[in-house]
C-alpha cells in the first residue's frame, strides 16, 4: 500500500514536505477535527457503555500495534503477544502493590507512570528473550517460539509462581485509589478513557516516527526479504531483535494500561486466544498499515458488540443462549478471519485507501 | 526404577495416539503446503461424534465408523470450501485460515455438545488393568495403542500400495511433475484433509476413552506442533518418532521434574523442549533443509 495519492494540483516539492506529518492544510483541519471530537465531543456526549466499549478499542489498538509492527512491518509472525501484555500487566500491579514506595511518591502520584514506563521496559526485554530464535528462524518454526512463548509465560510461569507472590491466590486486586496519576485517580471509564487516548497517541506518533527513520526501512527491507537485507549491510539479527524489543514494550504499555480498567487481574485475562485475536485485528485491518490496525481493533470489537445486541433479545426464548454466546463469539471471529483472508485478503485499510484516493481525484481519477 | 518403566510405557502408548495425528498433520502439510493450526478442533469433533453414536447404543467399531465418515465428508468440504483459494498465499494468511477454522470449529462444537465432561458409557475397554512382570498398563492405554498402530500401519500401506496414495505421494514429491502426469491435484488436496480428519477422528476417540472428553482434549492438536517440529515436517517416520517422543518427554517430565516444578510442567514441557530444540536443529531430524535465494 503506497502513499496516498495528492488531490489535483498539489504536488511535492521537497524531500520534507513529502514525509510531512500532515501533508496539505486540508488534511490538517481534518486531523485537528478528528482531535476534538476524540477529546471533546466524544466525553460530553458518550455514556459509560459506550465509553467503556471505547476503552476496549483502545487497549485492543494499543496490543495490536506491536504485533503489527512485528507482522506487518518487520514480518515476523507472532502468535504469542498475550504474554508480553501479560508481563507488563503483571509488572505494573506488582510494582504498586509490593514495591515500598516513598509515601511522597505516592501522594505525588508518580508510582502508577513509573511502573507504567518499567512494564514497558521488563515487556521488552522478555519479548526480546522469546524473540532470539529469529536469528536462526523463521516463517512456521518462529510461529512456534512464540506460542511456547505464551504457553510457558503466562499458563506457566505467571499461573504458578507469580500469582503465589504475596499469598493473594489467583487474582491480584488492586485497591481503589492505588492507581493515580499526579493528582488524579483513575477511577472511572472517563479518566481511563483519557488515560487510553493520550498513551494511544503517544504509541502511534512514535511507531510512526519509527517507520520513518533508518529503523523503520531496515525493518521493512527486513520484511520484504531479509537476504536481500543482509546483503545491503542491514544487521538483521540486531534489527530482528529491536522490533521484538519496541513491539513487546508496547504490548507492556498495553497491560499495564489495562490494569487501570479491571478490578483485579488473573492469568484468564491473557489467554492464547487473545493473542490469535491481536493477529485476527491487523489481518482484518490490513497487514502492513497503522490505520489498518485502528479500523481492524473498531471493527472487531464494534461488530461482536452489535452481534451481542442483536444476540440477546433471543435470550428470553432460549435462555441457554445467554451462556453460549462465548461460543457464537469465537465462532463468529473464526469465520470472519477465514472470510476476510478470502475475499478481501488487503483488509479495511486498503478499501479506505481506495476511498480515500476516489475522493482525492474526482473528478478527474486518470 | 518401576517409576521409570510406568513413564515408559505410559509414554510410549500415549505417544501412539499423538503419532497416529501427527501423520494427518504431515499428510497435510506434505500434500497441499498448508500448515494446520486447526488440527486439536479436528480431533474434537471426530470424538465427539463418535461419542454421539456410542451413547445411541451402537457398537463402538460401528461408531468409530460413522465418525469416520463424516470425517470425511467434512475434510472435502473444508478443503474446498476454505483452503482451496489459498493454495500458494503467503504462510501467514494460510496460518490464520486454519487458526480461523480452528475457532469456528471449536466455537460449533462448543455450541452443540457443551463444555462438560463427558465420558463413553459404559466404558469402552474394561478398568481391569494388565500385568506384565511388574508393569501395570491400563487396559485403555494398551488397545489406544493397538488401535494406533494398526491404524498407522494402514496408512503407510495405503500410501506405498494404493494408487491414489501413490498420487498422493507423487504430489508431495513434486507439484509441477505430478500434475503433468495426470495426477488432480485438487483430488489430492481433499484427500490429504480427508484423511487427516479421519486420523484426527480416531486419535480424539482414543483420547477421550483414557481421561474422558471436554474441550481440553483439543490441546492435543497443539502438541501434535512440538511432535512433528521434532520429526522435521515433511517426513512421516519423523512424525511417528516425534509423537512418541513428545509422550515420553510428557510422561517423564510430569514424573520427574513435577516435584521440583510444580503446577503443570506436564503441560508446557513440549514447548519449552520444542522452544530450545529450534535452536539448535530447526529442521528437525528428517525433514528437508531448503536452501534460499533471493
Amino acid at each position: 500500500m503506497s502513499t496516498t495519492f495528492l488531490p489535483c494540483g498539489d504536488y511535492h516539492q521537497n524531500y520534507k514536505q513529502e514525509h510531512a506529518w500532515w501533508q496539505t492544510k486540508f488534511i490538517e483541519a481534518k486531523m485537528i477535527l478528528l482531535l476534538i471530537v476524540l477529546f471533546v465531543i466524544i466525553p460530553l456526549v458518550a455514556d459509560s457503555y459506550v465509553l467503556s466499549i471505547l476503552n476496549l478499542v483502545g487497549y485492543t489498538i494499543l496490543g495490536a500495534l506491536g504485533v503489527q509492527l512485528l507482522i506487518g512491518f518487520c514480518g515476523q509472525i507472532t502468535l504469542g503477544h498475550a504474554a508480553f501484555i501479560a508481563v507488563g500487566a503483571y509488572t505494573s500491579t506488582l510494582l504498586i502493590l509490593e514495591f515500598p514506595w516513598p509515601k511522597f511518591m505516592i501522594d505525588w502520584g508518580v508510582a502508577y507512570p513509573i511502573s507504567v514506563l518499567v512494564a514497558g521496559i521488563a515487556a521488552g526485554i522478555w519479548s526480546v528473550f522469546f524473540g532470539l530464535p529469529s536469528a536462526r528462524v523463521k516463517g512456521f518454526y518462529l510461529i512456534l517460539t512464540t506460542m511456547a512463548a505464551q504457553f510457558i509465560t503466562v499458563d506457566f510461569i505467571i499461573t504458578q509462581y507469580v500469582s503465589q507472590i504475596g499469598g493473594r491466590g489467583q487474582a491480584f486486586s488492586l485497591p481503589p485509589g492505588t492507581i493515580k496519576i499526579g493528582p488524579w485517580v483513575i477511577d472511572s471509564d472517563l479518566k481511563v478513557y483519557f488515560m487510553m487516548l493520550i498513551l494511544l497517541i503517544v504509541c502511534v506518533i512514535g511507531v510512526v516516527n519509527l517507520l520513518r527513520s533508518r529503523v523503520g526501512r531496515a525493518w521493512i527491507a527486513i520484511r520484504d526479504n531479509d537476504i536481500s537485507a543482509e546483503v545491503m549491510g542491514i544487521n538483521v539479527v540486531k534489527y530482528k531483535l529491536l522490533a521484538f524489543y519496541v513491539s513487546g514494550f508496547i504490548g507492556g504499555i498495553a497491560g499495564a494500561f489495562w490494569i487501570s480498567n479491571l478490578a483485579a487481574i488473573s492469568p484468564e485475562h491473557f489467554p492464547w486466544f487473545w493473542s490469535l485475536w491481536l493477529v485476527g485485528v491487523i489481518l482484518i485491518g490490513g497487514i502492513g498499515s497503522i490505520h489498518g490496525t485502528i479500523f481492524g481493533a473498531i471493527f472487531m470489537v464494534v461488530v461482536m458488540e452489535l452481534l451481542q445486541l442483536a444476540v440477546m433479545p433471543f435470550a428470553d426464548i432460549y435462555p441457554k443462549l445467554l451462556m453460549d454466546f462465548l461460543f457464537i463469539k469465537e465462532a463468529a471471529f473464526g469465520l470472519a478471519i477465514c472470510l476476510f483472508l478470502m475475499f478481501e485478503p488487503n483488509g479495511l485499510a486498503y478499501r479506505w485507501w481506495q476511498i480515500k484516493n476516489y475522493f482525492n481525484l474526482w473528478p478527474f481519477s486518470y | 526404577m518401576e517409576l521409570f518403566l510406568m513413564a515408559l510405557t505410559t509414554g510410549i502408548m500415549v505417544g501412539g495416539i499423538y503419532a497416529l495425528v501427527a501423520i494427518g498433520w504431515v499428510i497435510i502439510y506434505k500434500c497441499s503446503g498448508v500448515l494446520n493450526l486447526a488440527m486439536g478442533e479436528m480431533t474434537l469433533i471426530g470424538a465427539y461424534i463418535s461419542l454421539t453414536f456410542y451413547s445411541m447404543g451402537l457398537p463402538f467399531l460401528l461408531a468409530l465408523l460413522i465418525s469416520l465418515i463424516i470425517g470425511l465428508l467434512l475434510g472435502i468440504l473444508t478443503e474446498r470450501v476454505f483452503l482451496d483459494k489459498l493454495i500458494g498465499e503467503p504462510v501467514l494468511a494460510v496460518i490464520m485460515v486454519t487458526v480461523g477454522l480452528s475457532f469456528f470449529f471449536k466455537g460449533m462444537v462448543e455450541l452443540i455438545w457443551g463444555t462438560d465432561t463427558r465420558v463413553f458409557t459404559p466404558p469402552v475397554f474394561s478398568m481391569e488393568p494388565f500385568h506384565i512382570g511388574q508393569i501395570i498398563i491400563g487396559q485403555v492405554y494398551l488397545w489406544s495403542f493397538v488401535a494406533a498402530i494398526i491404524l498407522l500401519i494402514i496408512f503407510v500401506c495405503f500410501f506405498k500400495y494404493t494408487r491414489w496414495g501413490l498420487a498422493m505421494q507423487a504430489t508431495a514429491d513434486d507439484e509441477m511433475a505430478a500434475l503433468s502426469i495426470g495426477v488432480s491435484a485438487r483430488f489430492v488436496y481433499a484427500a490429504a484433509w480427508s484423511i487427516a480428519f479421519m486420523a484426527a477422528g480416531v486419535g480424539g476417540t482414543l483420547l477421550g476413552n483414557i481421561n474422558g472428553l471436554n474441550i481440553s482434549v483439543g490441546y492435543l492438536g497443539l502438541l501434535v506442533l512440538p511432535a512433528v517440529v521434532l520429526g522435521g515436517l515433511n517426513s512421516i517416520p519423523g512424525a511417528i518418532v516425534g509423537g512418541i517422543a513428545i509422550g515420553l518427554l510428557q510422561n517423564f517430565s510430569g514424573v520427574y521434574l513435577d516435584s521440583y516444578f510444580p503446577g503443570g510442567v506436564k503441560e508446557i514441557a513440549p514447548f519449552a523442549f520444542m522452544a530450545i530444540f529450534l535452536l539448535f536443529k530447526p529442521h528437525g531430524f528428517w525433514g528437508w533443509e531448503r536452501i534460499e535465494r533471493v
